[in-house]
């Protein structure tokens, strides 16, 4: 116990220090080399910063134009101006109207509570898997492990749809058609996740400082819940957040193995909705839809955010580049 | 005299043996080390196994039965008999999932090139620091990210939609009469427009971290020798992130040649611009799980898997070559 101590007590202060000093470091590099050296006139910062707000205007468009859309009727959304609201009102309906009542059946609801499952036991779970196997390529040197690793990495190459058409295949000799298990499972499996992790331990969990635990006499898996995972908390909720984004947004796989309506994603469903509206038939649908999408972003929006300092660090989107 | 020896002469080989196994590199210590390391290394096999388990379990078993179901034939009469190569040589043979496969490429060949230079000039932007509000431009372009494929295209559909979007509407206003992006001269464009909005941001944020990464030195050395800007961004900055740039290429071609959701969502909206293979993924969804031939759609899957692969290594070793030659 009082080793732990010991041994925890100045790395974390150290860490701390030298966490203080890199947010510093990029602080002070916000202006790294002065402007003025380039010989850079003002207009060209102008027009620069004009290109910036260009793009920015592009890039928010479409999000602008569906949330003023979500508060519109049916017959609004296609004749009122698309870039301004228009009478009636209709946010809260429309908003009541996507938990309670599109068949009678709130199938909305399904669809967002199927999506956070699937997010959260597949982000979570391979998360986990990646930081254990990050550890394990990182660190240890057994045997095949270079030959291991590449063969994980090589996955990165297997294009989705010839790991989801084979899954489907397989699903349907085994039963896994339809099955909450048949979306998280392989939602496990996350070779970027793993590069990932392995490039973070390598750069913030010191060799010195496994063997002085082990010298200490800390058996391995005490040394990873008490040294190693101390250090690597920034890298797991990087990969937690690629990863829980990955399965929010999956496509593909939830597509073609799931054929029973109540067990759709938010995307699945979506598209679904946007197939039959526009193949005529369903009435009064298009505000569903909008709202529908609305609500699908922003939970990931919010959880970019909250988690902002992961990815705007450029913590680990520095090291898929490495 | 020997009571007070006695009890001296314990310690030394307790000291001898912490030495030898901690501090001095004599024959026990090294023997001791390596099995020590050996133990050691082996249990760290567990850490990946559970990886392993998964990952063999959920994607090379399926890959593996994926083969060996695409060398099949089941037949509605007769059940299934082994066929060899023929599924893949009808696949092959097939104009419609040839022509979605050029598709794809021009839909690369454009879209990855277009998208990397407005996400590196935006990165180098930020990065010198030349745009006002540069971390807030940073975070608006980075959302789309968070935007499934989707709902993004779901948006842009509406905003291009030829009889009441806005950005049709536009166009129209400027002068382009008769303009109908969902049109089949106009469906790749405009895909290639969605893919952009979708995917720039993610690119600049990758390119933006490792240009910081470049020392502030080689950039102060630049200017003392009196390099222009244009010079400072092309010639020194550009070869310093050439890593970064090789991997975002390399993903977005993997990415891009299995273009599947949007041509998917777009094609509610405007069937007859998109044919049944499209894109080869198309041709793979309509095959297998649209008409039941999942013996042919697997070698499709294989041959696209195949194709990738060759692509992005040939992609890969062409860039590094280069890089040689540079240096």
């Amino acid at each position: 116990m009082t080793r732990a101590i010991v041994l925890e007590g100045p790395l974390s202060a150290r860490e701390k220090r030298a966490a203080r000093r890199e947010v510093r470091r990029q602080e002070d590099a916000i202006g790294q080399v002065p402007l003025r050296l380039y010989g850079l006139k003002k207009g060209t910062v102008n027009f620069i910063t004009v290109l910036c707000a260009l793009f920015a205007m592009f890039t928010i468009a479409p999000i602008v134009w569906i949330l003023i859309n979500s508060t519109k009727n049916q017959a609004n959304i296609f004749q009122s101006f698309g870039f301004w609201f228009a009478r009636p009102f209709e946010l809260f309906h429309n908003f009541g109207n996507l938990f309670q009542d599109v068949e009678g059946d709130g199938i909305y609801t399904q669809w967002l509570a199927n999506t956070a499952i699937y997010a959260v036991l597949g982000g979570v779970g391979s998360t986990i898997l990646s930081t254990l196997a990050g550890y394990g390529f990182a660190r240890f040197s057994f045997r095949g492990v270079k030959a291991t690793f590449a063969l994980v990495i090589s996955a990165l190459l297997v294009p989705i749809t010839a790991i989801s058409l084979p899954l489907y295949l397989v699903y349907a000799k085994i039963g896994l058609i339809n099955s909450l298990w048949g979306m998280v499972l392989p939602s496990l499996v996350s070779p970027v996740g793993v590069y990932l992790m392995r490039t973070f331990i390598r750069g913030s969990v010191p060799r010195e400082l496994l063997d002085a635990a082990r010298i200490d006499g800390a058996g391995e898996i005490k040394i990873f819940f008490r040294v190693v995972l101390p250090l690597i908390v920034p890298g797991m909720m990087t990969v937690l957040l690629i990863s829980v984004v990955g399965v929010w947004n999956n496509f593909f796989l939830p597509l073609i193995i799931f054929t029973k309506e109540n067990l759709y994603p938010l995307t699945v469903g979506i598209a679904n909705w946007a197939n039959r509206a526009v193949s005529g038939g369903d009435a009064n649908v298009f505000p569903l839809i909008l709202m529908g999408c609305v609500v699908t972003i922003i939970p990931l929006i919010v959880l970019f955010i909250v988690l902002q300092r992961y990815w705007k660090s450029g913590m680990l989107f520095g090291s898929i580049t490495g | 005299m020997s009571g007070t020896m006695t009890p001296a002469a314990p310690p030394a080989p307790r000291a001898a043996r912490i030495g030898s196994r901690l501090v001095r590199s004599d024959v026990p210590f090294q023997k001791g080390h390596t099995n020590f390391v050996r133990r050691r290394d082996r249990r760290g096999a567990w850490f990946v196994a559970p990886f392993l388990v998964v990952f063999f379990l959920f994607l090379v078993i399926p890959l593996g039965y994926a083969i060996y179901e695409s060398l099949y034939t089941s037949k509605l009469v007769g059940g299934t008999s082994f066929s060899g190569f023929a599924n893949y040589s009808t696949t092959l043979h097939s104009g419609p999932f040839w022509a979605g496969f050029l598709r794809v490429c021009i839909f690369a060949a454009i879209q990855i090139p277009v998208m990397l230079a407005i996400s590196f000039f935006f990165a180098t932007m930020f990065d010198l620091g030349v745009a006002r509000f540069g971390r807030f431009w940073r975070t608006v372009f980075f959302i789309p990210f968070a935007v499934p494929s989707v709902v993004g295209t779901v948006m842009w559909a509406f905003l291009l939609d030829p009889a009441a979007g806005p950005f049709t509407k536009l166009v129209h206003d400027l002068g382009f009469h008769n303009s109908n992006f969902f049109s089949s001269s106009l469906i790749v464009p405009t895909i290639i427009l969605i893919a952009i909005w979708e995917w720039t941001g993610y690119n600049m944020m990758i390119l933006y971290t490792a240009l910081r990464a470049v020392p502030r030195e080689v950039v102060e050395a630049a200017v003392m020798d009196g390099a222009s800007l244009s010079r400072i961004v092309l010639r020194v900055k550009l070869p310093l992130v050439r890593p970064a740039m090789v991997m975002l290429v390399f993903l977005n071609v993997i990415g891009a040649l299995q273009l599947f959701t949007e041509p998917l969502l777009l094609s509610n909206f405007q069937p007859q611009a998109i044919s049944d293979a499209f894109t080869p993924t198309f041709y793979i969804y309509n095959t297998g799980i649209g008409g039941g031939q999942y013996d042919l759609a697997a070698a499709a899957a294989v041959i696209l898997a195949v194709l990738i692969i060759i692509i992005s290594v040939a992609s890969l070793l062409f860039r590094r070559g280069q890089g040689d030659r540079a240096q």
